[in-house]
């Protein structure tokens, strides 16, 4: 790709000057045409997306929110911790951070757990039988919000269909509370079983069935081969999916929003998402806090994205 | 006997998998068909007037008409924004790649409510006019929806050698626009139909933008069924029905995906797609 745009730079993208004197405005004109085409999407992405996330990281930082003219000595004198020393002090705040990071790290395991086997066994089923489940887990990683929400009371709320069928065998089985740790958990691996899947399937295609074949020439057992071949080649790749899902988790808002809304205004449920969609909705608690949650899982998405890309590049070692 | 205690057990676990998968579905599929559902594995009353009910609520079809015109809107801009700077830094300029992959990451990285705050004080501050206007949200559906357009039409005039049919196009003396109209389109349908059903997708069923920028100023399907959730329980069922029909789209949608990408399953998922860009590399 990078020779690609190489050579074209050479052939189209320095027409030759016909004097050696340009004049300014060919430069300038020159310049904008290199960049014109793409200056909508560069306009649109700076102002939706890279100002906004600059704003929230200033704001976490600054006492002087409403003034951002860099130039004035208010804004300067602006700068504090303040907000983050009062944010790591409330003990609302760091549960809300503990609980994200706990189901961020759980649905992360439990992907890890149920999907890492359903896509070996996928990736070694035949074409017709093969594509049914990929429609069927590409239809549940694309189903998630608030109509997951409500599939999930469905099935276990007080009258769900699972909960009746449970108790129609004669046991008295209480379905876990909606908005609680277990609800939210069963609810979020919905989409997060079917995305680890999709993410790991091409890698399982790197564990040859010829090496299964070797292995058990060698007397090797099932395990002997998954312990010393096959996890050691995919681990690194399981790895990243596990990073991407945990990623994805703590920022889930639709979803936890509509399950979790009444246990968190009353304080049973604190998550960084929820606090921040509280805050906005209803104006409850400190605005000043939600930046710095804000900024808290920008940090820990971000880390989480260069951990797995640097993991990917690891696994990649095996594609050549 | 080992390999058939595995075989079982293989069949066991996808078993508990598909059914896994399969009930909420099935559940939601009887709620919508249910009078009456309070203590039998079945509803105890099924009808099918709830179907007809929920068509006739005219709060439902407006929310239903506007996500679906939003997310047209989104797509056609999208379009027209994303697929003249790919081919810009494909034949003209690769520094471009630069910024526009950094812009693709932080969708990609940054929760929609992160996003979805940061413009809420970014535009109060610049433009508070904008906010609860559907222009915000078209632009800022069109923002974190772009990367899928992108690494799809990437994908796809990599694959159709567009330097070289540049190259030769301009020998013939056409004008870039007339290269990108006639040349490069036709010669990427496939990845721009599998990126724009994504941003379809993703506009259409999108939550934390629309509640945090417009709230009941622009209320969409995903707004409506909050509400429905929230405040009676007498609209389960209409609820059920609004959740069918918005799982049948994101499924037409999906199947679309797959069907288009059928030589590259892996692509049908943003991770999968950075996943195939960095074995690119």
């Amino acid at each position: 790709m990078a020779s690609e745009g190489a050579t074209l730079q050479s052939t189209t993208g320095t027409p030759t000057p016909t004097g050696q004197s340009r004049s300014v405005m060919d430069r300038i004109g020159g310049g904008l045409a290199a960049w014109l085409p793409a200056l909508p999407l560069l306009i649109l992405s700076l102002l939706f997306l890279v100002l906004p996330t600059i704003e929230l990281v200033v704001h976490s930082f600054n006492s002087n929110p409403t003034n951002l003219r860099f130039w004035t000595a208010e804004f300067w004198q602006g700068w504090t911790l303040e907000y983050w020393i009062d944010t790591l002090q409330s003990k609302g705040s760091v549960r809300a951070v503990v609980t994200s990071v706990r189901l961020g790290v759980i649905c992360a395991l439990i992907s890890l757990v149920i999907g890492g086997p359903l896509a070996w066994i996928v990736s070694r089923m035949f074409t017709g039988k093969r594509s049914v489940w990929l429609s069927l887990l590409n239809v549940s990683a694309n189903f998630g919000g608030i109509g997951l929400a409500f599939a999930y009371m469905a099935t276990l709320g007080t009258f769900g269909m699972l909960t009746l069928i449970i108790q129609n065998t004669g046991l008295n089985f209480v379905p876990p509370e909606i908005g609680s740790f277990t609800s939210l958990v069963m609810a979020y691996e919905y989409t997060n079983v079917p995305l680890f899947v999709l993410l790991t399937l091409p890698a399982m295609a790197i564990v040859r069935g010829e090496w299964l074949e070797a292995a058990e020439t060698c007397s090797a057992n099932r395990w002997q081969f998954w312990r010393y071949i096959g996890l050691p080649v995919l681990s690194p790749f399981l790895a990243a999916g596990c990073l991407l899902i945990f990623t994805w988790t703590i920022g889930i808002y639709g979803l936890a929003y509509a399950l979790g809304r009444t246990a968190s205004t009353t304080g049973e449920l604190r998550m960084i998402t929820l606090q921040i969609g509280l805050t906005l909705n209803t104006g409850a608690g400190k605005e000043e806090r939600a930046y710095v949650l804000a900024v808290i899982l920008l940090i820990m998405a971000c880390a989480s994205l260069l951990a797995y890309r640097w993991m990917l590049r690891r696994a990649l070692r095996w594609f050549n | 006997m080992v390999q058939l205690a595995g075989k079982i057990g293989r069949w066991a676990f996808l078993l508990l998998v598909l059914l896994y998968f399969a009930i909420p579905m099935i559940a939601v599929l009887f709620y919508s068909f249910s009078g009456r559902w309070t203590s039998n594995v079945l509803p105890d009353i099924w009808t099918t007037s709830h179907w007809g009910e929920a068509f006739a609520d005219e709060r439902l079809r407006a929310a239903f008409v506007r996500t679906v015109l939003m997310a047209f809107a989104v797509l056609i801009l999208d379009v027209l924004i994303v697929v003249p700077a790919v081919y810009w830094q494909r034949v003209r300029n690769p520094r471009i790649r630069i910024l526009a992959e950094l812009s693709a990451a932080i969708p990609f990285v940054l929760p929609f409510i992160i996003i979805a705050f940061g413009i809420l004080k970014f535009t109060g501050r610049i433009a508070p006019e904008m906010l609860g206007t559907p222009w915000i949200i078209l632009f800022g559906h069109a923002a974190i929806a772009f990367p899928f357009l992108y690494w799809a039409v990437d994908g796809a005039m990599s694959a159709a050698h567009v330097v070289r049919l540049n190259e030769a196009a301009m020998t013939c003396g056409a004008s870039p626009f007339q290269i990108l109209r006639h040349v490069v389109i036709p010669n990427i349908t496939a990845g721009l139909a599998a990126g724009g059903m994504l941003v379809f997708a993703t506009s259409f069923g999108e939550f934390a933008l629309v509640q945090i920028l417009a709230g009941a100023r622009f209320e969409n399907v995903s707004l409506y069924s909050l509400d429905l959730l929230n405040n009676t329980t007498s609209q389960v069922e209409k609820l059920a029905v609004l959740t069918i029909v918005m799982f049948l789209v994101l499924f037409a949608i999906s199947i679309g995906v797959v069907y288009v990408n059928r030589n590259r399953v892996s692509l049908a998922v943003p991770g999968g797609r950075a996943m195939a860009a960095e074995k690119d590399l």
